[in-house]
């Protein structure tokens, strides 16, 4: 009788422990989602002011067409691509902001600043989405969430390999 | 970021809101500064007199003073405090949650773990090594875990939190209200050859004793060299260990407020911080360096980031009188150099405003909203069905 009551709460304690592993594995999933969404949002956001810029009369030709090539890389670069693309953007963006201290108009003044605006938040934004990649291969990797696949079908996720000097 | 639509913050401060301290400071002026921008802010802690709090605090009861990291801490937990949380949370709406130093036990780490939504959690302690945070780190894990970003407040901290929870934060440092600090003004009784220190002067990691060791030595080269120390303790118990030759340079002034702490550092011609450690970040050097005092300060960790390894500030070997006495009797000689360096510290001190500081707070609040809804208590959501249903729906 009292072995029975015992097992009872172990029994009881054990799908306790699953059912809060299992949460804690859904909310960084969920994470690793909503991060990736929020960065990908402001990469898209970079690359359309980037666009601007390059129309804009400050870009001469040759720059245009290199920011212009830049933006649409990053823009419909693959996911195993995107870093590369999007580093590729940040490289154009900088070489025209070096040449840019020279005569700038309020308009391009703007978006300028837009820019670095959106290069600090993608930063942060970078560090959260990473993290979150980090931490949910390192619970994934864990014994109880190994033996009872409580990560289901969803993929594993991929880090996502940014240069922080890139940016 | 006025124009954006307002939130729901809800703040929950670990530490007494009636004891001085940095994180209470951080939270207030967090809170205020928030409150300005037209959010709705909401911060609990507890506290031992109720009716003296400020309207956006709520109290989640009296604190309990324990032990922790050299020093006592008033925290709060136990079930009536959790329940006070639930109910904070669950009547509060909040769009988030911002939690600090939730790896310590109490509110913070209990509203982390009744919650589910957007969280922020800001680490401030910065601390070498500890068995007892090794031994907790499996149970602290999974809940530090719920945090949607970490905030580090020194490049310290965040050693802290990797090593000790294998985990990484954004560092974004405290702020000061730099404009408050800069309309200070000299004031004839504190001005001349002083040099300011300020804090709880008894705690031995304040490192009171080796500015007091230095004295003596600063005191042959500069004669007329006079010590303020503003704060609160025991004078006497001070002044008994005291070489009694230049007991008579000594003054305490106690507690100031505001406007005479900003009035007092713009009068210094230096400010010594001659701490030995535990020190995470260094407010106090900050807002010395925004009222236009020269500092001095021993070359821990902390102050070496926050002083940018000597270059807008002096800094001495820590614990060290003897080098401490040199670095304060080169700069009290060379006035050239010591107003270059005030003026540069007070340039520094820019990238500690409000105005910079909350700015970068605010932009994390918005990543950690993405894609979430309201902050919820987490037992509205974790359910057995929960568990059974998944496996169907992947």
């Amino acid at each position: 009788m009292k072995d029975g009551l015992l097992v009872g709460i172990g029994l009881l304690v054990c799908l306790w422990y699953l059912s809060f592993s299992a949460t804690r594995l859904d909310r960084l999933h969920h994470r690793v989602e909503t991060s990736w969404a929020n960065l990908d949002g402001l990469l898209q956001r970079r690359a359309a002011v980037a666009l601007e810029l390059a129309h804009s009369d400050l870009a001469d030709p040759a720059s245009s067409l290199f920011l212009t090539a830049a933006a649409y890389e990053a823009r419909e670069a693959s996911i195993e691509d995107r870093s590369q693309a999007e580093s590729g953007l940040s490289g154009a963006l900088g070489l025209l902001q070096v040449d840019m201290q020279l005569e700038v108009q309020p308009a391009e003044q703007a978006l300028l600043a837009e820019i670095s605006e959106l290069t600090k938040k993608i930063k942060v934004a970078i560090a959260i989405h990473v993290d979150a990649v980090n931490r949910t291969r390192t619970v994934r990797n864990k014994m109880i969430f190994k033996i009872f696949r409580l990560a289901g079908n969803a993929p594993l996720p991929m880090t996502y390999e940014f240069e922080h000097d890139a940016l | 970021m006025s124009e954006l639509k307002p939130l729901r913050i809800g703040i929950v401060c670990p530490y007494g809101w009636d004891t001085p301290g940095g994180v209470q400071n951080h939270v207030r002026d967090l809170a205020e500064y928030l409150l300005m921008q037209g959010h709705m802010v909401s911060v609990l802690a507890p506290a031992v007199d109720e009716d003296a709090l400020p309207s956006f605090v709520v109290s989640a009861g009296k604190p309990i003073a324990i032990p922790y990291n050299g020093a006592v801490a008033r925290v709060l937990f136990g079930p009536v405090a959790f329940a006070r949380v639930r109910q904070w949370i669950s009547h509060g709406n909040f769009d988030l949650l911002h939690l600090h130093e939730p790896a310590i036990p109490s509110l913070s780490l209990l509203a982390c773990w009744a919650a589910e939504g957007p969280m922020v959690g800001t680490f401030h302690a910065a601390s070498k090594k500890q068995r007892a945070i090794f031994a907790v780190g499996p149970i602290l894990e999974p809940v530090i875990e719920k945090l949607s970003v970490r905030i580090a407040v020194s490049e310290a901290a965040r050693l802290t939190l990797t090593e000790h929870l294998e985990t990484d934060a954004i560092v974004i440092p405290n702020g000061i209200f730099a404009e408050r600090f800069r309309n200070g003004s000299a004031r004839p009784q504190w001005i001349g050859n002083t040099l300011g220190f300020m804090g709880r002067f008894e705690e031995p990691r304040k490192g009171l004793s080796v500015l007091l060791d230095a004295l003596p030595i600063v005191a042959r080269a500069i004669p007329n060299v006079r010590l303020l120390i503003m704060g609160p303790g025991e004078s006497e118990d001070v002044m008994k260990d005291v070489d009694p030759q230049v007991a008579g340079r000594i003054s305490f002034l106690g507690r100031l407020n505001d406007e005479e702490k900003s009035d007092f550092l713009s009068s210094l011609s230096l400010y010594v911080a001659p701490n030995t450690g535990g020190e995470s970040f260094g407010i106090i050097l900050a807002e010395a360096m925004a009222a236009g005092a020269a500092v001095v300060a021993s070359d821990i960790p902390a102050f070496a980031a926050l002083l940018g390894d000597g270059l807008y500030g002096a800094l001495f070997e820590s614990e060290n009188a003897v080098d401490l006495a040199n670095k304060i009797i080169e700069l009290l000689r060379d006035d050239e150099k010591r107003t270059a360096l005030a003026l540069g510290g007070q340039e520094h001190a820019k990238i500690f405003d409000w105005d910079n500081i909350a700015e970068q707070i605010f932009s994390v609040y918005e990543m950690s909203m993405v894609g979430s809804g309201p902050v919820r208590l987490a037992s509205d959501t974790r359910s057995w069905s929960r568990l059974l249903n998944r496996r169907g729906d992947d």
